[in-house]
Parts: structure tokens; C-alpha cells; sequence
């Protein structure tokens, strides 16, 4: 276990110039998009796919949010859930780490996360949250914790008691979501004095710092100004090179720009949620085969 | 990177809408002389009132205080050698207020954590109010209920049994008659125990809903978002509310002067009957003769009295009062401020080709 | 573990793993103890409801064989003498609270006109002192009222009355300019812009709409009042006869329960519980008014 002053001080700072908004962050989009074919084109070695969703269906009461999702996630890569607010995006990101327990929403169907089933009756949610991290809207970091507390809380929930465990995950974690440079000297200040977009890297951290497997994140840009949603997209870039990441947005641009796969959600006649295509995002974007798809993606995009 | 690292500023609403406070200063208040005096004179006679409490009890207790100087605060009370100190009733209403606290805190809050955290919400609301009910009941019933129920059990049961704990029973020997600072301390703590309930439960409410589903998307279990979040977040409020409690703990005296025994002299034990400030002033109060210096010396002890309640209360109210001044409200504030949402314009300037 | 440090390279595996491994391990002890902690928490609520229960099971049980119709209109007799009562407490208490609303209500109002309407540092002050004295030891108020009219005039209920004034006159204070900031800001410029007087405006607009509030912030005021022995105790005496001069001495319930309760005699006692139960019920039916009040006219406002 090493200390904090072995460690190169190099990592990942040109993410965090500011200098860097707004010209740099198409060239991170196309990146990406070169990538996409070579995440997907792997079809013949599939591996099982991180998360999968069976028939999956969400209501509040009597109100039925979303019906009938059947998806799976590939492992590793970035995968989109669009659509227009109120098609129940959210409801079925939230479906996979359980958080409609909280809730009171009642999902029924079945979801595997890899191997675990995440809604059996054996299955404790906090076994399935401790393997999925989760990103909100607005950066939620605990504001009665200082910074470090609050990268390492999930450590802490989950017993995590050592001193250098700790401190070389919150610095790691830091690291991953381009934070560690701003904040390495003030990691005792309350989290909320942080800029709003550095505030939402923090839970970035702060998920990270348990090593989930897949990443959930209800669109965490929307409370954003246009340059800290760069840094963040450019974010979700990089870090989907060893993390699933399920990224809800329902800006089409971004799913274009940061996504390898993308799940389109429209509303029903009925006004239920449903899941209507699923495919790359090259395809998705370019070639939809759901007219409904083609009519939502031109509508947006031409 | 220092200019992202600086701390923003709270960018001000552009929708706040003109409050009463500002439209009346735009309209200097005047016309209409009669609904002046009104004010005015409302205003002024809520002053004069409280003003008129402290001049005339000072100028009730003046001839004690003169007698006694600052001793007054360490000295017993002794009438027959006219010594009117306040000394053993200010360790009484400490010891009992600290009993009080003791007991009635930890079971607040658990209560309060049950009731904002733990419980399902059809249970928690009627259970809530029940225990806030216990406030509304004027506390000379519990006064009685606590004279002719409470203090047969506690010479019989209570009492004997803490005699026998080991450690304990340095704090509680001698005779186990009933009424005693003990005895006293419990009936505060129950008649306190809705100000806690309540204040602290309001404080966990206050607590984003989005802290709590971020403690449980992060595996924390109910209980661990109750503590390590919610408690936490609510801290200033749980404060406040012991502060209150403990103000309210400190001026009771009729129900304490019911059952804490009435003994001037120095108390060995908590089980042995004692006095505070509250129920000295009510009991000596009618003995003393109208004029006479002990009618003085008991002014005196409610000067004492209302000193520890005022510092006590101003201390409870201004916790409640300061709002964590220094942290900005959360949201969308980043270096161009960007006014709350999604922007679809400025998403679609930037990715355009 | 040395390059823990370069968090997209595999050397954080070891940490990773470490993690993921203590993550999964603990979750049913920590349950275990979440469930533990609740049963404390509900062990503490049964501690605070136990009083209660008590509290309200011997009054009744106790009260109720008291009371009867003559109870309710005789005055006391000696101990042992049949046909006991405190008709001239009940209808002491009511004329004692019923003046002291008299005086404190125009008293709370006015004031209340000034806080809202002269905002400034005065005013500040004059709410937090507010705030302050609503927490005032209720024997320092007895003891200034008699200090200031008993001593002065004699024992009498208009002593006690202004004791219970000057006790619910803090409260009032609050209660009412609370309910006044609830008026709408445009309700007033409504007012104002068409040229009222402002005494007029205050009149028909503001008081209107802020009268649902005022009453029932008046009348839990009234409800503590009516409990309060201790500003009683040194100022009206207490009387044996229907005393109806406000300027005699007069008794009231609370004062009844005080002295029949520290007696030794069971007749006494029993004498205590019935007014006791009387009390409790005077106090239940002003709250319960003072919701009743608001929401009947919060829905006429409507």
C-alpha cells in the first residue's frame, strides 16, 4: 500500500484545464465515435452482457411509468436510454439498483446484473447497489461531509474502516473523475463549496470509489453549464473504457456524441413508457429500422 | 484551474417576486394617522411590557440583591439568618435539567429518527402526533398524574432498583422516598420529550430527499442513511431543539415543585429531595411576607431564573435562525451560471459541426 | 500496489478486488444491525408513548367517576361534605382567559401590523425578543403580575388575566405576522394600486386573508393559556363562591387541581383528577377549535 506522496502527480490533469471547454470537446466526441465500431464489431465474442432486463415494468400506484422493457447492457461502453421526459428513462435506470424500494414504485420482471438477479427474493439491494453505482440529476454530495468523507462514504456504508484503504481510494477515485487537482488541498472544506460541476465529478468519485461494475447516471448534465457537461462527457469517455456505464439523457446530441449503444423510449398510446429500439448508436442515429425511431432521431436531428 | 477552484457566488433568482417587505418600502407608511397610532402602539406596548417585567422585578428584588451581592449565586437560602442565596436551587435545576437531557435526548431522537426514517409513513404520522400531544397537556396535570401515579412506583420500584446498581448506586443511596431530584428530572424529561420529538423530526425532514437516495444508491442500509446522512444534515436543528427543551426543562416549576421534595439543604443523593429555582420561588413565594426581605430574595431567584432562561432560549433560537451561511445553495451554478435545466440551445451551438 | 496511483491502467486491480471483495461480505451483518437499531428506535418510541398512555388512561379512569353534573356547577364544600364541585373554577377559568384574550389579542395584532409593515432592525428586534419570551418561565410572568397589579391593587382575576396576557403576547406576535408574510405580495399591490387607503387595505385585504392564520396562531396561544398555573398561582388567589368581579379574587382549574392535588385525602385528590379531566378537555377543544377554525375559513378564502 503506498502513501499519497509516492504517487506521480501526473495522472489525468489535462482534463481539468480550463482552457480546454469548448474546442476540445468535439474532438473527445470523435474519439468516441471511432471506438463505437470496435466495441460493438466485437459481436462474435460477445460477453454476457453486464446488465440485462426481462420484461421489465414500473408503476407508481396505478400509474404505470414503463412497460415491458427488455434490454441487455453490454459490458464496458457507454449505453443511452433517450426519449422524451415522462417515457420512463429514469424509471428503468432506477429499476436496476433497486431504488424504487425507496420509492414505493413496484417493478416487475426480471433483472440480471452479470450473474446476480437483482430482484430475488434472497438478493439484499444493498448487495446489488454496492456492485452499481449511481449518478442523479443534481450533484447530490452529502453537505454535512467534507470532501474526503464524502468520496469515501460508500467505502464507509460498506464497513471499510482502514486508514490507507481509504485514503488511496479517495485519491484514486479522485483521479478517475478528473477532481484530484482541485481539490487534493482542500480535501477537509465542506463539499458543497464547490462549483456545481465539480460537485457533480464528486459523485462521480464518490461512485467510483466503491469499484462498481456499471455506472448509472440519470442525466447528469442537466443542471449544468455547457462547459463543466464537456468535462463531464469527456468523462464518461474515458471511463467507459473499464466500467459499464447507463447514461440517461434526453439530449440527443449527447447520446451521439458519448454513447456506443442506444435504447430510444417513446410514450405508448396509452401514455405508458415502452422501450421502442436498441441498437448501436451508429445504427440508431443513421439507420433506424422503428419508423418511430426515424420519425423521433430526423426530428431531432434534421 | 484556480479560477474554477474559486468558490461561486449564490446567483441571485430571476424570478424572485417583489416581497411584502420590498413593496412597502416603496410606499413610505403614514397615511391614515389612526392606523399609525395602531401600530405604533402595539408595537410599543409589547415593549413597554417586557420592559415593565424587568424594571419591576429588579426593583422587587433590589433590596436582596444589595443584601446579598454576587453571593447570592453561591450562597444557600437560609431565611431564619436571612441568607437568600440561590446556590443549592441553581445546582438542583442543573442536576435535574442534566437528568432531564440525559434521558429525554437519545430517546428523542431514536424517536424522531424512527418516525422521519425508519418507520412506514402510515405509522409514523398518527404515532408522531400522539407524542406531540403530550405538549398540549397543561403541565399541572402532569404535575398530578406524576405526584399520585409516578411517585408510589418510584419509592417502591424505580428507586430501589438503582440502589442496587453497581456504579449507580454512588449517585442514588439513602432512603428512596418518592419525591426526589430524580424523581423530578424523569417528569421533566417526559415533559420535554415532545419539544425534542418534534423539533428534531422537523429538522430530518428538512434533509433532501436526494441525500437520502444518494446514502442508499451508495449500499448504506435505512439505518446507516439515518445516521451518517440524515442526523448529520440535521445537526443544527437537532441542536436547536435541545436547547429548547433544555430552556423549557429549566423554567418549569410547578409540576417539578409537585415532586422534587422541597428540601433547602444540601443534597447527598439524587434520591434525596431537593429544590430549584422554579419550585423555591413557588414554594417560597407565599410564605414570605409582603415586604419583608425573603419576598425580596425569592424576586431575586426568578431574576436568576429568567437570566439562565433568557441566554438559554436567545442561544436555542438564534441555532434555529442561522441557516448555514456559508454554502451556497446547490444547483446549477458553474463558472457561466447557467440558469437551472438543460439548455437545448446552447447543447445544440456546441455540437454543431 | 505502487501504481494505484494510474487509475485507468490495471495496477488499481488489487485495490479493486480488496473492495469489491469487502463490499459483498458485510452486507448481512449490516442489516442485521440496521434491523437492531430500528428495534431500538421503537423501544424509544414505546419509552415516550408509555406517559402518555398512562397520563391519559388515569385521567380518565380517575376523572371520569368524579365528575358528574353537579361537579361540574357546585362550588367546593369542606373535605367530607357532600355535594362538592368547581362550577366557580370552570367559569373562573373561562372569564380569566376570555380577558386576557381581550387584552392581549388587539395588543398581538397591532404589533404584528408593525413588525410587517416597518421592516428594519426594530422590527428584527422586536421578533426575536418575541421568540425569546415565548420560552419565558411562566412563574417569572406570575411573579411580575403580581408584583406589578396584585401588590398594587390586590389579588384579583384581572392580575391573573394580565399575567396570561403578557404569557400568550409573544406567541400572538409571531403567529399573527407569520400569518401576515403569507399573503400574497400581489394581494397588497392589488390594494395599494387602486388607490386605498392603507388602513383600508390592511382592513379588507390583508387581514382577511391572513385571518385564517391569525385565528388559529390565537387560539393555541389560548390553549397554553388555559393550562398555565403558574401565572395564576400568586395573582387571583382562588375564591370558594361564584366570584364574577374581575376585580376580586376568583379560582380557576388549574389552581384547583394544584391545591387538591398535593392534599392527602382521597376526596381531594379525586376532586383533582375531575378537573384535571375537565382541563385536558377545555385544552383538547380550543386546539382542536383552532384547526377547525383555519381550515373552515382557509376554504371560504377560497
Amino acid at each position: 500500500m503506498t502513501t499519497t506522496d509516492e504517487m506521480p502527480a501526473s495522472g489525468v490533469t489535462t482534463a481539468t484545464l480550463p482552457c480546454r471547454a469548448l474546442e476540445e470537446v468535439p474532438r473527445s466526441r470523435d474519439v468516441r465515435r471511432a471506438s463505437a465500431p470496435l466495441v460493438s464489431g466485437g459481436a462474435a465474442a460477445t460477453p454476457a452482457p453486464a446488465v440485462a432486463l426481462h420484461g421489465v415494468s414500473v408503476a407508481f400506484g396505478a400509474h404505470v411509468a414503463v412497460r415491458g422493457v427488455t434490454l441487455s447492457v453490454p459490458g464496458q461502453g457507454v449505453t443511452a436510454l433517450v426519449g422524451p421526459s415522462g417515457c420512463g428513462k429514469t424509471s428503468v435506470l432506477r429499476a436496476v439498483n433497486r431504488l424504487h424500494d425507496e420509492t414505493g414504485g413496484r417493478v416487475t420482471g426480471r433483472v440480471l446484473l452479470g450473474e446476480l438477479d437483482v430482484y430475488a427474493s434472497g438478493t439484499p439491494a444493498e448487495l446489488v447497489r454496492s456492485r452499481v453505482g449511481m449518478v442523479f440529476q443534481r450533484p447530490n454530495p452529502f453537505p454535512a461531509m467534507n470532501i474526503f468523507d464524502n468520496v469515501v462514504s460508500g467505502l464507509r456504508f460498506c464497513g471499510i474502516r482502514s486508514k490507507s484503504l481509504l485514503a488511496d481510494s479517495a485519491e484514486a477515485a479522485l483521479r478517475q473523475a478528473a477532481l484530484w487537482d482541485v481539490v487534493r488541498d482542500r480535501l477537509r472544506e465542506p463539499a458543497v463549496r464547490l462549483s456545481g460541476g465539480q460537485q457533480q465529478r464528486l459523485c462521480i468519485a464518490r461512485a467510483l470509489a466503491v469499484e462498481p461494475e456499471v455506472l448509472l447516471m440519470d442525466e447528469p448534465c442537466s443542471a449544468l453549464d455547457p462547459i463543466a457537461t464537456g468535462k463531464i462527457e469527456e468523462l464518461i469517455a474515458r471511463l467507459a473504457s473499464h466500467i459499464t456505464i447507463v447514461l440517461v439523457t434526453h439530449n440527443m446530441f449527447q447520446a451521439a456524441r458519448v454513447s456506443d449503444h442506444t435504447a430510444v423510449f417513446l410514450l405508448g398510446e396509452d401514455r405508458v413508457g415502452e422501450l421502442v429500439e436498441a441498437g448501436t448508436t451508429a445504427e440508431i442515429f443513421s439507420n433506424p429500422k422503428d419508423p418511430r425511431t426515424r420519425a423521433y432521431v430526423t426530428g431531432h436531428v434534421g | 484551474m484556480t479560477t474554477e477552484a474559486a468558490i461561486p457566488s449564490p446567483a441571485p433568482s430571476p424570478f424572485s417576486v417583489p416581497g411584502v417587505r420590498q413593496l412597502l418600502d416603496r410606499r413610505p407608511p403614514g397615511r391614515g394617522r389612526l392606523y399609525g397610532v395602531v401600530r405604533w402602539g402595539g408595537a410599543g406596548i409589547f415593549a413597554a411590557v417586557f420592559v415593565a417585567l424587568l424594571v419591576s422585578l429588579f426593583e422587587q428584588a433590589a433590596p436582596a440583591l444589595g443584601h446579598m451581592g454576587p453571593a447570592i449565586l453561591w450562597r444557600e437560602w437560609n431565611p431564619a439568618k436571612n441568607q437568600f442565596g440561590a446556590g443549592i436551587f441553581i445546582v438542583g435545576t442543573v442536576i435535574t435539567t442534566a437528568i432531564a437531557l440525559i434521558i429525554s435526548v437519545p430517546v428523542g431522537i431514536a424517536a424522531a429518527v424512527l418516525f422521519a426514517e425508519l418507520a412506514p409513513r402510515r405509522i409514523a404520522g398518527p404515532m408522531a402526533a400522539a407524542i406531540e400531544f403530550l405538549a398540549a397537556i397543561p403541565s399541572i396535570v402532569v404535575g398530578l398524574w406524576a405526584l399520585i401515579v409516578l411517585e408510589p412506583v418510584f419509592s417502591r420500584h424505580v428507586e430501589p432498583f438503582f440502589k442496587k446498581v453497581p456504579v449507580l448506586d454512588a449517585l442514588f443511596h439513602g432512603p428512596a422516598l418518592g419525591a426526589s431530584l430524580f424523581l423530578a428530572g424523569v417528569v421533566l424529561a417526559i415533559m420535554v420529550l415532545p419539544t425534542m420529538v418534534a423539533l428534531s423530526r422537523s429538522a430530518m425532514a428538512a434533509v433532501a430527499v436526494e441525500d437520502r437516495e444518494a446514502g442508499r444508491a451508495l449500499a448504506a442500509t435505512r439505518w446507516q442513511v439515518a445516521r451518517q446522512v440524515v442526523v448529520p444534515g440535521a445537526r443544527r436543528g437537532i441542536r436547536a431543539a435541545v436547547t429548547l427543551a433544555m430552556g423549557r426543562a429549566f423554567g418549569e416549576a410547578i409540576a417539578v415543585a409537585m415532586v422534587i421534595g422541597n428540601n433547602t439543604g444540601v443534597p447527598h443523593s439524587l434520591l434525596s429531595p431537593g429544590a430549584s429555582l422554579g419550585s423555591a420561588i413557588v414554594n417560597s413565594f407565599s410564605e414570605a411576607l409582603p415586604g419583608s426581605l425573603e419576598k425580596s430574595g425569592v424576586v431575586a431567584l426568578v431574576i436568576v431564573l429568567l437570566a439562565i432562561s433568557v441566554v438559554v432560549n436567545a442561544g436555542g433560537q438564534l441555532l434555529l435562525r442561522r441557516r448555514k451561511p456559508t454554502t451556497p445553495p446547490r444547483g446549477p451554478v458553474d463558472a457561466t451560471g447557467g440558469a437551472g435545466g438543460p439548455d437545448p440551445l446552447l447543447d445544440l451551438a456546441e455540437s454543431a459541426p | 500496489m505502487t501504481d494505484v496511483s494510474l487509475p485507468l491502467a490495471d495496477g488499481g486491480a488489487v485495490r479493486r478486488d480488496l473492495i469489491r471483495r469487502a463490499t459483498g461480505r458485510r452486507i448481512w451483518r449490516r442489516r442485521r444491525f440496521s434491523h437492531v437499531a430500528t428495534a431500538l428506535c421503537v423501544v424509544a418510541m414505546c419509552l415516550s408513548l408509555t406517559p402518555l398512555v398512562s397520563l391519559l388512561g388515569y385521567i380518565v379512569a380517575r376523572g371520569l367517576p368524579a365528575i358528574s353534573f353537579g361537579f361540574l356547577v357546585h362550588t367546593p364544600t369542606p373535605i367530607g361534605v357532600p355535594g362538592n364541585g368547581i362550577g366557580n373554577a370552570i367559569v373562573g377559568t373561562v372569564i380569566i382567559v376570555g380577558l386576557a384574550m381581550v387584552m392581549a389579542v388587539p395588543v398581538g395584532v397591532a404589533a404584528a401590523l408593525f413588525v410587517v409593515e416597518h421592516p428594519g432592525r426594530l422590527s428584527g428586534t422586536l421578533r426575536f425578543a418575541a421568540d425569546v419570551l415565548t420560552g419565558t418561565p411562566s412563574i417569572a410572568i406570575g411573579v411580575f403580575a403580581y408584583a406589578v397589579i396584585a401588590l398594587n391593587f390586590g389579588f384579583s382575576a384581572l392580575a391573573g388575566s394580565f399575567a396570561l396576557a403578557v404569557l400568550m403576547l409573544p406567541i400572538m406576535l409571531r403567529a399573527n405576522e407569520e400569518a401576515m408574510f403569507g399573503v400574497p405580495a400581489e394581494l397588497w399591490e392589488a390594494g395599494l394600486a387602486l388607490g386605498s387607503r392603507r388602513s383600508r387595505v390592511v382592513r379588507s385585504v390583508v387581514l382577511r386573508s391572513a385571518l385564517p392564520g391569525m385565528v388559529t396562531g390565537n387560539l393555541l396561544a389560548m390553549a397554553r393559556a388555559v393550562g398555565e398555573t403558574a401565572p395564576l398561582i400568586f395573582t387571583i388567589f382562588g375564591s370558594q363562591f361564584y366570584a364574577l368581579r374581575p376585580t376580586a379574587p376568583m379560582a380557576a382549574l388549574p389552581l384547583t387541581i394544584y391545591s387538591d392535588a398535593t392534599q392527602p385525602f382521597p376526596a381531594a385528590q379525586q376532586t383533582a383528577w375531575g378537573a384535571a379531566l375537565v382541563l385536558v378537555v377545555l385544552v383538547v377543544v380550543v386546539s382542536a377549535a383552532a384547526r377547525v377554525v383555519s381550515a373552515r375559513l382557509n376554504r371560504k378564502a377560497r
